[in-house]
């Protein structure tokens, strides 16, 4: 992920670069990010952040995330054990059992074994937008509350302040998004 | 005047140390013994240090300087939201810990922002029943400038810490503000030290104020009266915190009465404290000059 940050003193654009991308890095999004561009005016003060989305990991399926043993199946990453549980009781009900903490029984024949492994336990695209949107809004100043959208295809754009945004500001802002779209 | 530091070592011979500390008019402020590792904060008369020095060199323990014990600090933050705390707010706590302060931490309720930024009259108030105060703020020169002017108004002394190095404030130290992760680097644990040390000035100015004019009694000696009628209860975690002026004693509504007719000296406590509900936590005890209540022994 690429970070850019302009318009506050040199210490302000460092400061708010790590903290860009410390906070996406936190959420796990950073590989999904292509691009970060932050616009501060600590004058005004008005706060703008354009974030391009790119290319996002591919779903999880069960077999990326268990080992199948007979009339069982071992998860092999805990973080998703309860993501596992609920795809397979919801299309096997009963028949599934939790063994233990990393064991879960399931009897199946060959043909139905297969189809298990291609389930899919987790679509990174299915909250990539709200983690994003979550990450923006740890970025930018708590007191800039006051919140105007720029829907751009792939790209999240946000101006924020604590006074009311003007139209010069979305103005500015569009004109922006453009130059960067073509540009990044 | 009283210094305090810290004795870290064994149980060997430790009764000792504190039978020269009682023998020369100091006091324990707090005693920790774990098994065979004791630390113990102790408050003696300054032109004693060396007998005390000499003695724990005997018991071959460490003694280290405490330059902020005796204080109570509160950390303030513009809001508790995670763009503030927990990083630094943690670090600035623990290191005022380390040096012997007790330390509060406090969140305002409209803190944040530039021109929205305000402080209420309530949190003034509990910012005031503490020793000094650290406000602790973000990266942005021109907010900073801006939020300063309502810190102001706080009648205690107070450090501003903030991110961007050069800030022409009163009271401001540069290089601790927004941050994503721990202050564990040597440089930052520098910053660190420096904001304790600028703390430890500021807090000194204020002692020598204190001292011009003399308070009635010691808090450490009304501490220990305190002790004698109301000891502490098993794992109690600090019931008496020391201020500068005055103590915070941690106490329920009926048990004020007995504290008001503790006797020291001549004169009963309600004679020569101030005794005030605190806005945050127990019964404030401000003790007035001796100018004002006359010689108590």
């Amino acid at each position: 992920m690429e970070v850019k940050v302009e318009g506050g003193d040199d210490f302000a654009n460092t400061s708010y670069g790590k903290i860009c991308q410390d906070t996406f890095r936190d959420l796990g999004v950073r590989t999904s990010i292509d691009h970060t561009y932050l616009y501060i005016d600590p004058k005004e003060p008005v706060f703008l952040i354009s974030v391009k989305i790119g290319r996002v990991a591919s779903p999880l399926k069960v077999r990326d995330v268990t080992q199948p043993e007979i009339d069982k199946l071992k998860i092999t990453d805990e973080k998703f054990a309860p993501k596992i549980l609920a795809v397979l009781w919801d299309k096997y009900g009963a028949r599934v059992h939790q063994i233990g903490r990393l064991e879960i029984g399931l009897k199946v024949d060959e043909r139905e074994a297969e189809a298990v492994k291609e389930l899919v336990v987790y679509d990174p695209r299915e909250d990539l937008i709200p983690r994003i949107l979550d990450g923006i809004d740890r970025i930018l100043p708590e007191g800039a509350r006051v919140r105007y959208p720029i829907p751009s295809p792939r790209r999240i754009t946000i101006i924020a302040s604590e006074n009311p945004i003007g139209e010069e500001w979305k103005k500015k802002a569009e004109e922006l998004v453009r130059v960067l779209g073509d540009d990044v | 005047m009283y210094k305090i530091m810290m004795f870290e070592g064994g149980v060997y011979k430790f009764n000792e140390l504190r039978e020269l500390i009682e023998d020369i008019g100091g006091f324990i402020v707090q005693e920790l013994v774990m098994q065979t590792d004791t630390i113990l904060h102790m408050a003696f008369p300054e032109e004693e240090e060396r007998e005390i020095r000499n003695k724990v060199k005997e018991l071959g323990g460490k003694l280290i300087d405490l330059p902020l014990a005796g204080t109570e600090i509160v950390v303030v933050t513009p809001s508790l939201g995670k763009h503030h705390a927990v990083n630094p707010l943690c670090d600035i706590g623990e290191y005022l810990r380390r040096k012997g302060a007790i330390t509060n931490m406090m969140g305002l309720a409209r803190g944040v922002g530039k021109r929205i930024a305000q402080i209420t009259a309530e949190e003034k108030m509990i910012m005031e029943e503490c020793d000094a105060v650290v406000f602790v703020f973000g990266n942005l020169k021109e907010c900073m400038a801006e939020k300063a002017k309502i810190f102001d108004a706080v009648n205690v002394p107070y450090l501003i810490v903030g991110g961007p190095p050069d800030l022409e404030l009163e009271h401001y130290l540069g290089g601790i503000g927004r941050r994503t992760d721990r202050m564990r680097r040597k440089e930052e644990f520098d910053t660190l030290e420096a904001m304790a040390s600028k703390l430890g000035e500021i807090l000194d100015e204020r002692r020598k104020e204190v001292e011009e004019d003399p308070l009635a009694a010691s808090p450490l000696f009304i501490k220990e009266l305190i002790e004698l009628v109301m000891p502490p209860k098993a794992g109690e975690d600090l019931p008496i915190i020391i201020h500068l002026d005055g103590l915070r004693v941690i106490i329920d509504e009926e048990e004020v009465a007995r504290i008001r007719d503790i006797e020291g000296g001549k004169k009963k406590l309600s004679e020569i404290c101030e005794i005030k509900k605190s806005l945050y936590r127990g019964y404030l005890l401000k003790i007035l000059p001796e100018a004002v209540t006359g010689s108590v022994f």
